[in-house]
């Protein structure tokens, strides 16, 4: 297996690390494994979550929750995004300025219900963080990024639809551009002014920038690696064969998967082992190959079951060598 | 409003007053597209993100009201004389 630094060494561009798949796999616990390496190295690196549950908080014993980016060792930053207070803030911002701009004392009980209903769709979620995850990317202050995705919803299918959506925006332009000639004549032979059209256009070249920006970090296989994680149950398997398709149809590419939580492989063939974890251990070996013989042009690495929980930055670093730089083939997991 | 602002409208109204009104109504139509792409969620036809759509709500908030009265006004058969 390469590991994370024959990834690197095979792709010298990347700079963003994914790490999506179902609840519970470890993806937060490998992603803060990822950053801890990369920062060890002396880059400077932002390794970001979006869930409250199962957060980098727990994994860097740490609270860091909506506190915006922490530093938390040498070349290291965490951020753990707030998205509901990010969706709240947005909100009341656009509130705001409805009432500043047209002097009004409050909003129409009806404008008043569409920003609060809308606000609390799951989609506007999503939006929010994918914006918000735009947002670090493009500022560019950190050599690698690290993102632990929340497990797909919806929103992920923006990236299928930022191409149409992007020619949307352009359409609405054009649409736009039109009707701010038809006005502009108009209002000419009228001797009146317009308002706000070139806000507007403003406005929608700037959606269109984010969504292409979203779609392009996603998709850009040189500088962004998606990586899946697994452990050996059916269950993941199943999930990733779905996942698999669903990338298909986004036009995702996967760059690598990491088999996580399997049991060292020799701890079965001790002699005062109990039928317990031998019966454990044989099952386990069973989906591993199975792993590696559907996804096996895809695995990276395969991450040891730990003896206790992957907390602190003392256990993260065992899981960052075997990572980086996994210690045993893996035919010896077969 | 002095002489010369009446003398002017009186101009206007002789010459462009029809025609700026055609061309007020085919923005109108345009307008109105724009709408229902952009706020459609609205009334229950979602096209763009709702997150992002609503950055353009301060902008057309003055014409909401009357546009949402144009969609979701009663229509009949004397409308498609008219």
């Amino acid at each position: 297996m390469k590991g994370l630094s024959g990834l690197l060494q095979e792709n010298p561009g990347l700079r963003v690390f994914i790490y999506a798949g179902k609840g519970g796999l470890g993806k937060t616990t490998l992603s803060a494994a990822t950053s801890l390496k990369l920062s060890s190295m002396g880059k400077k690196t932002l390794v970001f979550s979006t869930d409250p549950q199962a957060s980098l908080s727990d994994v860097f014993e740490q609270n860091v929750f909506g506190k915006g980016e922490v530093k938390l060792a040498d070349n290291l930053w965490v951020m753990e995004i707030d998205a509901d207070k990010k969706i709240n803030e947005y909100v009341s911002s656009i509130k705001k300025k409805i009432i500043d701009m047209y002097r009004l004392d409050a909003l129409p009980k009806d404008i008043e219900e569409y920003i609060d209903s809308a606000a609390a769709e799951p989609a506007m979620y999503e939006s929010a963080v994918y914006d918000a995850m735009v947002d670090v990317v493009s500022e560019g202050k950190y050599d690698y990024y690290v993102f632990d995705m929340p497990p797909f919803g919806h929103g992920i299918r923006m990236i299928a639809i930022a191409d149409v959506l992007s020619q949307w925006v352009e359409k609405i332009t054009e649409l736009r551009k039109q009707a701010y000639e038809y006005g502009r004549v108009a209002a000419s032979l009228k001797r009146q002014k317009l308002t706000y059209e070139d806000e507007i256009l403003n406005e929608l070249e700037y959606i269109r920038g984010r969504i292409v920006k979203f779609r392009d970090i996603i998709l850009n296989t040189k500088t962004t690696a998606f990586m899946m994680v697994m452990t050996p149950e059916r269950m993941t398997i199943v999930d990733t064969e779905k996942a698999l398709e669903m990338f298909d149809s986004l036009g995702l590419k996967l760059t690598g998967i990491v088999l996580n939580q399997v049991y060292p492989p020799d701890l079965a063939k001790r002699p005062d082992a109990p039928a317990y974890i031998k019966r454990r251990v044989e099952e386990q070996r069973k989906y591993v190959a199975e792993i590696v013989d559907k996804f096996g042009k895809y695995l990276v690495a395969v991450i040891p079951m730990l003896n206790r929980e992957p907390k602190g930055l003392e256990v993260l670093r065992g899981v960052a060598e075997e990572l980086w730089k996994p210690s045993r083939r893996v035919e010896e997991y077969l | 409003m002095g002489l010369l602002d009446r003398l002017r409208e009186v101009v206007e109204g002789l010459t462009v007053h029809g025609q700026s009104t055609a061309i007020l109504k085919v923005k109108a139509q345009i307008d109105n597209l724009f709408m229902i792409i952009t706020l459609g969620d609205m009334l229950g036809i979602p096209i763009l993100p709702p997150y992002y759509s609503m950055r353009l709500l301060p902008y057309v908030f003055p014409n909401i009201q009357n546009w949402k009265r144009y969609m979701l006004r009663e229509r009949d058969f004397t409308d498609l004389v008219t």
